[in-house]
């Protein structure tokens, strides 16, 4: 199956910073990274450089699973600069099994197949020079 | 704030434009000038100042001092707040703290932007590492993450978000500083058929970025009383709430800010929302005002729509909503956009409003948000109630 992803090709490239390097260098070899606080016994996303449970900075990176369902979701008619004459695609709010949430996009899937509760697979896309994890159909 | 010991005595909001060309500090100078005509005092009253950011001068770290400085104030207190929309109302607060702490007498609260001429801000952090590249449409494709679930929850009734535009649109017929490219009649099914941006959010539930500004002037109720203010509206309950449920990682995402915030600024005020006689909610989505409906309390959750459906929120019904047009049918100027629902319901109590001067003016709902954190609603809520000096 080719690849529907409305996006590809445009996407511009995240800027990192110091405390997320982990996160990006992982990217490179399409393993999504989590911050774990072994304390509270929990994941957090985005990448923050604090735990948001108990304020210490006693943080891990662990691998997901890559598997999570659609909390919610959009189809986009428009994108934003630098994204040019774009046709419909899927931004998802992805729970993740490891209980946190990934906004992100959804692929390979037609925007009228989308569904609140979907599973979904990880999957990787080119963003500039770095891997975006994005999600797929599971 | 409940015992009456702070007053408002004067407002004024500049016209609502789309690309004036105008400088914020322009906007600004306009704004105080008008505030402090308003409430009759001279310029030297003013000894504290509290103004919202705005995009037009974002790059500018220095900028309530500087914007000061362009206004001829002398200050003992000044201070920018950079909630977004929900700075303005969280100024009045801020202002009256101020004064209750001794540092001022009289704040001028201000809140200008040029975002549609001048945008210089650059929001950053997250957005450039994990939102940007995958092409959210800003602000309508987050609302319309929020309103798919909300859909999915409650049940999402189109025709009531219509009715609300319509009811908003209404009142912006009627108010002379609402921008001229809104200006036009809409129907339900004009909504109904507006395109999709980002489904389910559609055009007409979406403010447009506009020019303008707007300023109070806060005082002691006592010192109102020494300049001979010929009327007085107090702030009498106050709540805000900032990146509420932060530590969820997978928290309700209709849950909002305002279900705290609400009950913080009613206890104060010793108000039920049955009570408010008029509601002047932060509207930069439709959704947005259903989600304040049903936390505020005004009725249950999930079921905003119907509330909508069953109520007259026009300027002569039983809860008149956003009577200056909102700012989705007024236009948002910027991040000062904030400050027109809040001068709407000064206008109001003051028995100001014209032709859409509400009928029980005793007191009044205001609402502010801003900025929209990952994957949630929004980070900031305020409410702040006011009441007509009797």
């Amino acid at each position: 199956m080719s690849t529907l992803d409305p996006l590809a090709g445009q996407r511009p490239a995240p800027v990192p910073c110091n405390f997320t390097k982990p996160f990006w260098d992982a990217a490179r070899e399409c393993k999504l990274l989590l911050q774990y606080d072994p304390d509270a016994r929990k994941y957090q996303f985005y990448p923050r450089p604090i735990s948001i449970f108990s304020g210490r900075r006693n943080l891990e990176w662990r691998e997901t699973s890559g598997k999570g369902m659609v909390y919610t979701y959009t189809v986009s008619y428009k994108a934003p600069p630098p994204f040019k004459g774009v046709s419909p695609f899927i931004v998802v709010i992805v729970e993740l099994s490891e209980g946190v949430r990934v906004m992100t996009n959804l692929i390979n899937c037609p925007p009228d197949q989308v569904k609140i509760g979907m599973p979904v697979r990880l999957a990787w896309v080119e963003a500039g020079e770095l891997n975006f994890p994005v999600f797929e159909p599971d | 704030m409940s015992d009456r010991g702070i007053a408002i005595i004067g407002y004024y909001e500049t016209k609502i434009e789309l690309k004036s060309g105008r400088s914020v500090y322009d906007l600004a100078g306009e704004a105080m000038a008008g505030a402090i005509a308003h409430a009759g005092i001279g310029k030297s009253e003013i000894d504290g100042f509290a103004v919202s950011s705005c995009f037009s001068d974002a790059g500018n770290p220095f900028y309530a001092p500087v914007l000061a400085s362009y206004l001829g104030l002398e200050l003992d207190w000044c201070q920018v707040t950079d909630l977004g929309g929900a700075s303005a109302s969280g100024n009045v607060a801020r202002a009256a703290a101020a004064i209750r702490a001794r540092m001022c007498d009289t704040v001028l609260v201000l809140a200008a932007d040029a975002q549609s001429s001048e945008n210089k801000g650059a929001i950053g952090a997250f957005r450039s590492e994990f939102q940007y590249p995958m092409g959210i449409m800003g602000p309508p494709g987050c609302f319309g993450l929020l309103s798919r679930r909300y859909d999915h929850q409650y049940g999402l009734d189109a025709k009531a978000l219509g009715k609300l535009a319509v009811t908003q649109r209404n009142h912006a017929l009627m108010n002379d500083k609402a921008c001229e490219k809104l200006h036009r009649r809409l129907t339900i099914e004009d909504y109904l058929a507006s395109p999709m941006i980002s489904d389910p959010i559609r055009m007409l539930d979406c403010v447009m970025v506009c020019d303008g500004a707007s300023a109070l002037v806060v005082t002691s109720t006592t010192r109102a009383q020494e300049l001979g203010a010929r009327k007085r509206v107090h702030p009498i309950g106050y709540g805000e709430r900032i990146n509420h449920l932060e530590t969820e990682q997978c928290p309700d995402i209709t849950a909002i800010g305002h279900s705290v915030a609400g009950a913080r600024a009613l206890k104060a005020a010793g108000l039920t929302p049955t009570q408010i006689q008029s509601f002047h909610p932060y509207d930069d989505f439709l959704i947005a005002i259903v989600l304040q409906l049903e936390q505020l309390g005004f009725c249950e959750i999930g079921r905003g729509c119907r509330f909508v459906m069953e109520h007259d929120l026009s300027y002569r019904g039983d809860l008149p909503l956003n009577t200056g047009g909102g700012q989705i049918s007024a236009g948002q100027a910027g991040l000062a956009g904030g400050a027109h629902n809040l001068v709407e319901a000064v206008r109001q109590l003051f028995g100001e409003a014209g032709a859409r001067q509400v009928n029980r003016r005793d007191n009044a709902m205001v609402t502010g948000i801003g900025w929209i954190p990952y994957g949630r609603n929004w980070a900031s809520s305020t409410v702040l109630i006011l009441e007509a000096a009797q």
